[in-house]
């Protein structure tokens, strides 16, 4: 009986391992063909059709190299850190479900065991970075510490928005409420803020503090190379992916799509949850990076705040019953509201410092 | 230090490059950092040192041409241009009008090229991915123009004293006009993408300001001068080849922080394709190319000539004995000066501010290490 | 915000155009004409022997000291065929040191020697860099055909050419056929 269930467990591991390699892997190939694309390159092309095995040439490549380890370094934690990253962004697959049927366990508190899970990965950052014994790795664990730490918060302040509107924590409860109404169209505001704060949480750009290339060359990473590096490489694009799914479960409205039958549910899941992933590597695309202050400042007097607006609106519009447009009526006016006064604070005076130079030129035109 | 157990926090001493992808070469800064803020930094050049100057003692004057094209190896033909002019004006030599024109139009496209290489690294440094690769596309248009008249992409060894070496291709015109096209969308759109980003005015405006009597005091020319609100342009106080005919504005900021400086490049980009359209338009026919002999001998005496490279006031001061090979040649490099606050911009600010600034002053290592 | 979108928009605009890149070794995207490749040594069809005599001023000339030549008495000359007495033996770039600066054709009066449109040189081994006559004349020789190259100054030195004009020199006045108008005098064609 106990061999059975050990052998299931097993046998489940094993294909949850091979199963997010696969997403690894086409999600490193999605974000260098879409960046290419959007940067008017073609980018991978020579390794299989398409480039479509150049994700896998890359993993040998990083397999097969050395694996060093600074003289300096501290061994052991040097070691543990990227399998500390690493297994959080693996156990948070356990509640995630695709379909009604295909998750491995539907847990009551599906929401809260994830949230729970998934803060763990920064101590393996910080250790990865302390551990290094090199400045820039100490540099960005620290940062990754600061950076994680505080957009834990807003995530988990939306993830609340949207248990109040479902009533439950299961995913499975949350999925099927929107089977009307995706909770993007009631709660703007609490995707807006969920998103920001999930691309902060996995560190891609405009986020990228901690592995901030042109500054600290990577961060926590710099000191790791071959199979450690692509744990860490593995474990980023496990989250990225997840941050995705849960977009698409929690505001998407998961595999519910109009007249499809029930069959097609993991493909809708997975087709909603690349668009959000493309979304994010659009952001790469297209920003510039913040910097540490701005980041923690944006973090906690914007986000944080708007997430608790988006809570107490989420109760007023419960409280009173109002109807849900009204919740998504006010998320917008906050969201244009909060666009109005970032354009008179920052891009206006900008704009307007900008007129007043060209009329500043200096110019020995003749005649004039 | 009362107790035995309290420690000392120490400043933590962060050597950033030669090798890092941030200092645009083998450049060195030591950061003193307290937690995330500079406390001090140290710049150490001379990682590129070749020995121009006295590399130039020992070869001809057709020679040292292409030493010049390896001094800041992103606007050659403005160097080149300095090293002719300097000869000629030592040996009073007038250059063919047509020449002139020529050389004004590749460099005015030269400085767009290295404006627009300024602009993607600066948005690599900002963190963006995008920009350089937009920036490349479009600079790629120009490369492509100069293998066209001079035959190679960068290092082209094309002025000569006394003219240049090759009258433009028949099609020239045509292409410089098609291409100025090309040009002003792909610079709209690079300006679209990244001038008035939200991030990007956060990361740039108030960062590495530099008052206009600092900047002078430091020797600061070109651009980052132009930024603090001083409006020296060579180009215009002191006019060669055919600028005089020209009409331009010199684009002047105030605040001399790292915004003002790129969005004085971006808006100088403009002001050249302006440039450029007018010498197409006055280009003369003729020679272009002065009768000299052939190997030139300049007089005994020495001579100083400035122009406005992309990166400000290169001048270069000339002294010959008379005979084939220049006696000493001594570079007035805008980059080296411009390196001189770095000090003074980097005290206080953090570490990602670092790479923004030094990226804001637009550094060829080649030039400032000669 | 409104330059976050734009930006947006910027960049997923690029998604539907085509992109600029090209796949290098397998497309190459066209050369200039006046591309400066790898120097290479012309050769002359009317005589059947290179242009170049191994005069030297070249390798006196190249600002990078990359280049050998060593000459020797032309024999094709004493058979009357060419007008060149002395002919080139050795000759050897260094491409690792050669920096593509045109110098050496702007000094030769000969007409032979030209940048040519070689541009991949690759190798993997330091000595491979050495480029010898052979080779030098092979990439003159693809050059020449690829691009119809015209000598700048026929009547000096092509030998057809110019054993023509001397037998018309020749048969008017006999005694001066010492004078071979090769050598020496500087072309007025390369450098006006
Ligand atoms: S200058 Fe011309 S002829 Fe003389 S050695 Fe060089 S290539 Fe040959
Ligand atoms: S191209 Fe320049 S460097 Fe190369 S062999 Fe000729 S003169 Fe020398």
């Amino acid at each position: 009986m106990i061999g059975r269930e050990v052998a299931l467990a097993a046998a489940g591991l094993v294909a949850l391992f091979v199963g997010l390699s696969v997403v690894v892997l086409s999600l490193v190939w999605l974000e260098r063909k879409f960046l290419g694309r959007l940067q008017g390159r073609i980018g991978p092309m020579r390794v299989g059709p398409f480039g479509l095995l150049q994700p896998v040439a890359d993993a040998v490549k990083l397999i097969l190299k050395e694996d060093v380890v600074p003289a300096w370094a501290d061994k052991g934690l040097f070691w543990i850190a990227p399998i500390l990253m690493f297994v959080p962004s693996f156990m948070v697959w356990v509640t995630i479900p695709f379909s009604r049927d295909l998750v491995i366990r539907n847990l009551d508190m599906g929401l809260f065991y994830f949230i729970a899970v998934s803060v763990v990965s920064v101590v393996g950052l910080v250790m990865a970075g302390w551990s290094s014994a090199s400045k820039y790795a100490i540099l960005g664990g620290l940062r990754s510490a600061a950076q994680l730490v505080s957009y834990e918060i807003p995530v988990i302040m939306a993830v609340l928005g949207v248990v109040m509107l479902a009533g439950s924590m299961n995913l499975l409860t949350v999925v099927d409420k929107q089977a009307s109404v995706p909770y993007i169209l009631v709660q703007p505001l609490g995707l807006a803020v969920f998103l920001i704060a999930g691309v902060a949480e996995v560190g891609r750009t405009p986020f990228d503090i901690y592995p901030a290339e042109s500054e600290i060359v990577g961060g926590p990473f710099v000191e790791y190379s071959g199979a450690h590096w692509a744990i860490f490489f593995l474990a980023e694009y496990i989250n990225t992916f997840v941050v995705a799914l849960l977009v698409t479960l929690l505001f998407l409205g998961g595999w519910q799509w109009p007249h499809l039958p029930g069959v097609w549910a993991p493909v809708v899941v997975l087709v909603k949850t690349y668009l959000v992933v493309m979304v994010i590597f659009w952001f790469r695309a297209t920003f510039p990076r913040l910097r540490i202050d701005q980041l923690m400042a944006f973090g906690w007097q914007v986000l944080i705040p708007l997430s608790f607006v988006n809570i107490v609106l989420t109760g007023i519009q419960l409280y009173y019953r109002w109807p849900s447009w009204s919740l998504s009526l006010m998320s917008l006016g906050i969201i244009l509201a909060m666009a109005y006064w970032q354009y008179r604070t920052q891009t206006a005076p900008a704009q307007a410092l900008a007129r007043s130079y060209s009329q500043r030129a200096y110019s020995q035109r003749r005649g004039a | 230090m009362t107790t035995e157990k309290q420690q000392e926090t120490v400043e933590l001493l962060l050597n950033m490059g030669p090798q890092h992808p941030a200092t645009h070469g083998v450049f060195r800064m030591v950061l003193w950092i307290d937690g995330e803020r500079v406390v001090d930094v140290e710049p150490h050049i001379g990682y590129l040192h070749r020995g121009s100057e006295k590399l130039c003692e020992g070869e001809s004057y057709a020679q040292i041409v292409t030493l010049f094209d390896r001094l800041d190896y992103i606007a050659n033909f403005n160097n080149e241009l300095v090293v002719c002019r300097a000869a000629e004006k030592l040996m009073g030599v007038e250059v063919p009008e047509r020449a002139q024109y020529i050389r004004v139009i590749l460099c005015e496209l030269n400085r767009i090229a290295s404006h627009l290489l300024f602009y993607g690294t600066y948005g690599l440094d900002a963190g963006a991915m995008t920009p350089v690769l937009y920036a490349f596309r479009e600079r790629e248009r120009i490369q492509n123009l100069f293998e066209a008249v001079s035959g190679a992409r960068m290092m082209h060894n094309f002025f000569r004293i006394g003219g240049v070496n090759e009258d433009v291709p028949p099609d020239f015109g045509q292409r410089v006009r098609r291409i100025m096209g090309e040009l002003r969308r792909g610079m709209e759109e690079c300006d679209r993408l990244l001038s008035f980003n939200e991030i990007f005015l956060s990361r740039t405006r108030g960062i590495g300001a530099i008052d206009a009597e600092t900047a002078i005091d430091y020797g600061l020319t070109g651009p980052n001068l132009r930024a603090c609100g001083v409006p020296y342009d060579v180009r215009k106080d002191d006019p060669y080849e055919v600028y005089d005919r020209l009409e331009f504005d010199v684009p002047v900021a105030e605040h001399g922080d790292c915004w003002d400086r790129y969005w004085l490049r971006v808006q100088e980009m403009y002001q050249s394709l302006h440039i450029v359209e007018q010498c197409l338009e006055q280009m003369p026919e003729g020679p272009v190319m002065a009768q000299l002999r052939r190997i030139a001998r300049p007089p005994k005496g020495e001579v100083f000539v400035h122009c406005e490279n992309p990166r400000g006031d290169l001048g270069v001061y000339l002294v010959s004995d008379g005979g084939p090979k220049p006696y000493r040649v001594k570079v007035r490099p805008p980059s080296f000066c411009s390196l001189m606050p770095l000090k003074h911009l980097m005290r206080g600010c953090y570490v990602a501010d670092c790479v923004v600034i030094l990226g804001s002053i637009d550094i060829v290592l080649g030039e400032v290490d000669r | 915000m409104l330059a976050t979108l734009k930006g947006l928009v910027t960049t997923l605009a690029w998604a539907f155009r085509k992109p600029v890149t090209a796949q290098y070794p397998k497309q190459h995207l066209p050369i200039q004409p006046r591309y400066m490749g790898f120097p290479a040594l012309l050769w002359d069809d009317t005589a059947g022997e290179p242009f170049c005599t191994g005069c030297m001023v070249c390798v006196r000339e190249c600002p990078t000291q990359c280049m050998k030549a060593e000459m020797k008495d032309n024999p094709l000359q004493q058979e009357g065929k060419s007008h060149r007495r002395k002919i080139i033996e050795r000759f050897e770039i260094n491409w690792n040191r050669c920096i593509l600066c045109g110098i050496c054709v702007e000094v030769c009066n000969f007409d032979a020697i030209e940048m040519s449109h070689v541009h991949e040189l690759g190798g993997y081994a330091r000595a491979g860099s050495r480029v010898t006559l052979q080779e030098l004349l092979k990439y003159g020789r693809e050059f020449q055909e690829r691009s119809g190259w015209k000598p700048s100054n026929p009547e000096k030195n092509v030998a057809g050419v110019a054993l023509a004009k001397e037998k018309e020199k020749r048969q008017p006045a006999a005694a001066a056929s010492r004078s071979e108008p090769a050598s020496s005098n500087p072309s007025p064609g390369k450098e006006s």
